[in-house]
């Protein structure tokens, strides 16, 4: 087991700086000059060959002109740079964002906080939900609550989840006037400790309901199939032939067998929920991961949105890691290193 | 899974069979006939009534988003500032019944029209709300109170003139639409009538002529040359308004332009310097009648509107709407040219049947009373799905976009199914390194977010392609980043039926590779891929829309069911201007939940034992 684990933490690295480099390169693709444009301003004071010289020299101490795999190799912080410092990803210089003309490292914490929370409520709600649901459906397989959950996820997974945000904007926000339409915290406000929380948790309720809502379909219908599986199997058949009551087999016996396959596509699932939030967070004004990616595509600050890309690459590939090492955790029958 | 066994070749006789094919009579000694599994995945598909459903809805959508463009031409540089926001509904030129057989003038404006009936009371209809604040049906008391002769609608104010000579304004003031001339309030003020003869609105400014040939104008001074020379003091006729500019007819016949300012309205053609009988403006022509008949038109006619056509009669009265012009003939007829989008510019056969009266017409509408006092009104009625915030409308753009969005999720599919299959197939019969290799990649491609690595893609490739190429580059992006999916269906199915007598078979009579997996194997599943095709259709159309509501996918003004909605997260569209997103969302949800529900039955057709689920 071991073993497996550091074959696969040495194929994760390999694959982290495969497609670092990949992406890299896709970010060199942008036409731009940056020692042009450290230059830009005192441009009009210097003579054409003065500029010239300045220009040459500032590329060559930026390292522009060196092959792309070294510049990759600083940027990441392998090699050290042409002034002799190494400083790279992994020594924590994330670079520098032009948009809030900050680190980006000094950006991304208070980001971060807000996505968290959103997903953590998100998803804690949508298990509440999707798993009780998805059993009662199974055991009540064609009765009337499971008919009219297939119809409702059907509907739910097939909308994309800035219809439901519009919806749920036009029913809460607009006309039930329950909660605000947009926002982090109240405008002007200037709360502290238990206060502050309770109003950023009020400005998050509505997104933590769209999100739920939109992750509802899947997982209610993956829980209902998995259910429905383990109900089939013999085992339940042999709990229900010696007696034990309907209660114990299935939240013992078949939801048992069941969580094995519903386990690991949570764990997909609570990574996945990254990408969601782009929409949600930019539907919602709420400053997250998502609006502070969207923030550096649409401002031309790519060193901000290289590294929040870098960050949900680290994500995804620790959530293969993950869902790959439980299929052993959770089901002993499985030998993930062979 | 007996449906994997499907026998492909059998597929064109099962069709002509079950459409119209004899049905044979068997003895009853005769065994009953097998079905083949092909057969069965169709009879499956056909009883499943949701899948049906699906189906149907799903063919009508495509159909009208495949037929529709033809009949809905989209214009992707229109955009029309007096239709903005206009909600749905055809009540543009529902005339009140009042006005039936006692119509004394109406003045056509943007999206309403006003009206007064013999005993001067005025009436509004079509879409008055301008804005939030600004509603046209809101007739002050005075102007209830008073009996007006003659009225007349801007693109958001209306002027009204009373019998006894006072001028009253409504709509929207913030311009000093309101602020009428010294001598006009002056002689208000008195109790003086100064005996207006025309009364006329445009673009947020008025104009009034009196008896004597006096011209007042008054308005919004920054946007429109409404000054006017001295020199035609006590000689006017008649002007004719459009949106920036003004001509003005003389009582001795002829036609100049009395403003300061040089335009295309300004340089006058030389003919008209006499024997001018009527003028008239659309918002950026006029045109003359003189006494022989002919027509003169100048100024920009980019639509047609200096295209008069030929006619048996002669023109006695002239109006122009915004692109079109509309002339009566002393014959009783009535002829329309120019700009024919919403159908104002042909008259409709029932009435030029009739023998006409009186014409009022303005920007695309257009009234005709006829000898018996009925009106019948030509022109833009409304819109069945409302406009956009760039006057846009809603229908054609949900039909154009729909086509767009189709597209792009049906190319998108076809490339990650083509990648898919080969590298799936690749992957699944060879093992081995091969194997190894695909996954890994595959495995990479898939474990990234999908939104975020899209996004970034379209964006950096954005920056140097042009609009259209934007497009291509959106499908291969989905395409490229959606195949692992197909990749490991088809490498897990291969790799369940290498292992079979067949493939076996086929290796031994010395099939080369490539043969076996492509044309040996790979019928064999397809009945799955065709499944996961269907689902994934509608992921891609997801998520094309998704793109494009950020902003990421198919740039504007090309429409999508995703740009469409790009905008609409604020209050004042979602409660407001509902049918900005209610009916792209409608459609959008509808398709791709039939998609969805064609893909499941689908499956449940395709594998029996998933339907017991």
């Amino acid at each position: 087991m071991i073993k497996y684990v550091f074959k696969r933490l040495g194929y994760m690295i390999t694959v982290f700086f495969v497609v670092s480099f990949l992406m890299y390169c896709v970010y060199n693709l942008i036409p731009g000059d940056p020692a042009a444009q450290q230059l830009e301003e005192q441009k009009q004071k210097m003579t054409p060959e003065a500029y010239q010289a300045a220009y040459e020299s500032l590329r060559e101490t930026m390292g522009l002109d060196d092959p792309i795999v070294v510049r990759y190799a600083r940027w990441m912080g392998l090699v050290s740079r042409p002034d002799g410092t190494i400083s790279g990803l992994l020594e924590g210089n994330f670079g520098y964002s032009l948009f809030y003309k900050n680190d980006v490292a000094a950006v991304i914490p208070r980001s971060m906080t807000n996505t968290v929370m959103l997903n953590i409520f998100s998803t804690i709600l949508a298990l509440g939900i999707t798993i009780p649901l998805g059993i009662y459906s199974a055991v009540h397989k064609k009765g009337k609550v499971d008919q009219v959950t297939q119809v409702v996820t059907i509907v739910g997974y097939s909308i994309p989840i800035y219809i439901v945000a519009l919806l749920c904007i036009w029913l809460f926000a607009v006309n039930l006037r329950w909660f605000p339409v947009t926002g982090a915290k109240t405008p002007g406000s200037d709360y502290t400790g238990m206060k502050e929380f309770l109003d950023r948790l009020y400005y998050m309720c509505l997104p933590v309901i769209v999100m739920t809502l939109a992750s509802l379909g899947g997982m209610t219908r993956y829980v209902r199939a998995a259910m429905i599986e383990s109900l089939g199997m013999d085992c339940i058949r042999t709990a229900r032939a010696k007696g034990l009551k309907e209660k114990v087999v299935i939240y013992s016996h078949a939801w048992r067998n069941a969580l094995l396959p519903i386990i690991t596509t949570i764990i997909g699932w609570f990574l996945g929920i990254f990408s969601g939030s782009v929409i949600i967070e930019n539907t919602f004004g709420l400053n997250g991961m998502g609006a502070l990616y969207y923030i550096g595509l649409t401002n031309q600050d790519y060193e901000l949105a290289l590294a929040i890309q870098m960050f949900y690459m680290v994500v995804s590939l620790v959530g293969t890691l993950i869902t790959d090492l439980s299929y052993g955790l959770v089901d002993p029958r499985v030998h993930v290193d062979k | 899974m007996a449906a994997n066994k499907k026998d492909t070749a059998k597929t064109g006789g099962l069709f002509s069979r079950l459409f119209g094919g004899k049905k044979q009579g068997r003895s009853f000694m005769e065994e009953e006939q097998l079905q083949s599994p092909g057969r069965m995945m169709l009879q499956n598909f056909l009883h499943n009534k949701l899948g049906m459903t699906g189906l149907c809805v799903f063919l009508v959508v495509l159909l009208a988003v495949l037929i529709g463009p033809r009949f809905f031409i989209l214009d992707l540089s229109y955009q029309d500032n007096t239709q903005m926001n206009v909600p749905p509904g055809y009540s543009l030129m529902s005339v009140p019944k009042e006005l039936n057989g006692h119509v004394r003038d109406i003045s056509p404006g943007t999206t309403f029209a006003v009206g007064i009936d013999d005993n001067g009371k005025v009436h509004v209809w079509g879409y008055t709300r301008i804005t939030e604040t600004i509603n046209l049906a809101n007739i002050p008391q005075e102007v209830k109170d008073a009996t007006i002769v003659q009225v007349a609608a801007g693109y958001d104010h209306v002027t009204a003139l009373d019998d006894q000579g006072n001028v009253y304004v409504w709509g929207n003031n913030r311009l000093n639409q309101d602020k009428l001339p010294r001598e006009i309030t002056d002689a208000m003020r008195k109790g003086e009538n100064l005996n207006i003869t025309q009364l006329d609105a445009s673009f947020q400014f008025s104009a009034a002529v009196t008896e004597s040939g006096d011209l007042y104008m008054w308005g919004n001074q920054n946007m429109a040359d409404i000054k006017v020379k001295s020199a035609v003091d006590g000689h006017v006729k008649k002007v004719a308004l459009t949106t920036y500019a003004y001509a003005t007819l003389l009582d001795d016949g002829s036609v100049v332009y009395s403003g300061f300012q040089s335009n295309a309205i300004s340089e006058i053609p030389e003919s008209l310097s006499s024997g001018v009988v009527d003028i008239a403006a659309t918002s950026s022509s006029v045109a003359a009648i003189k006494e022989d008949g002919s027509i003169v038109v100048w100024g920009g006619c980019a639509r047609g509107e200096d295209q008069v056509p030929a006619f048996d009669g002669k023109p006695v009265e002239l109006y122009g709407g915004r692109y079109h012009y509309t002339a009566l003939l002393d014959t009783g007829e009535v002829v329309s040219w120019g700009d024919n989008f919403h159908g104002q510019g042909v008259v409709p056969a029932s009435v030029q049947d009739e023998e006409i009266e009186t014409v009022f017409a303005g920007f695309y509408q257009n009234y005709a009373v006829t000898a018996k006092g009925e009106i019948k009104t030509w022109g833009l009625k409304g819109y069945l799905c409302g406009t956009d915030d760039l006057g846009r409308d809603v229908l054609n753009r949900i039909i154009n976009g729909g086509r767009v969005t189709m597209t792009v999720g049906a190319v998108s599919v076809i490339i990650s199914l083509i990648i898919g299959i080969i590298t799936g197939g690749l992957s699944g019969y060879f093992g081995g390194w091969v194997d190894m290799l695909i996954m890994r990649v595959s495995e990479v491609v898939g474990g990234l977010p999908f939104i975020p690595f899209a996004m970034i893609l379209s964006a950096v490739m954005s920056t140097r392609i042009s609009v259209s190429q934007r497009m291509y580059l959106i499908m291969v992006v989905l395409g490229v980043l959606s195949w692992p999916g197909t990749c490991r269906l088809i490498r897990a199915q291969i790799f369940s039926q290498r292992e079979q007598e067949y493939v076996t078979a086929a290796k031994a009579i010395g099939v080369k590779e490539l043969s076996i997996v492509f044309r040996h194997i790979l019928p064999n599943v397809l009945s799955l891929v065709l499944v996961s095709a269907t689902l994934a259709f509608a992921t891609c159309m997801l998520t094309e829309s998704t793109l494009s509501y950020l902003g990421f996918g198919i740039p504007l003004p090309t429409p999508t069911w995703g740009n469409m909605l790009t905008g609409a997260n604020n209050s004042i569209v979602i409660q407001q201007y509902w049918w900005r997103w209610v009916f792209p969302a409608l459609v959008f949800g509808i398709c791709t939940i039939c998609i969805n529900l064609v893909g499941d039955a689908l499956r449940d057709a395709v594998d029996p034992k998933s339907a017991e689920r």
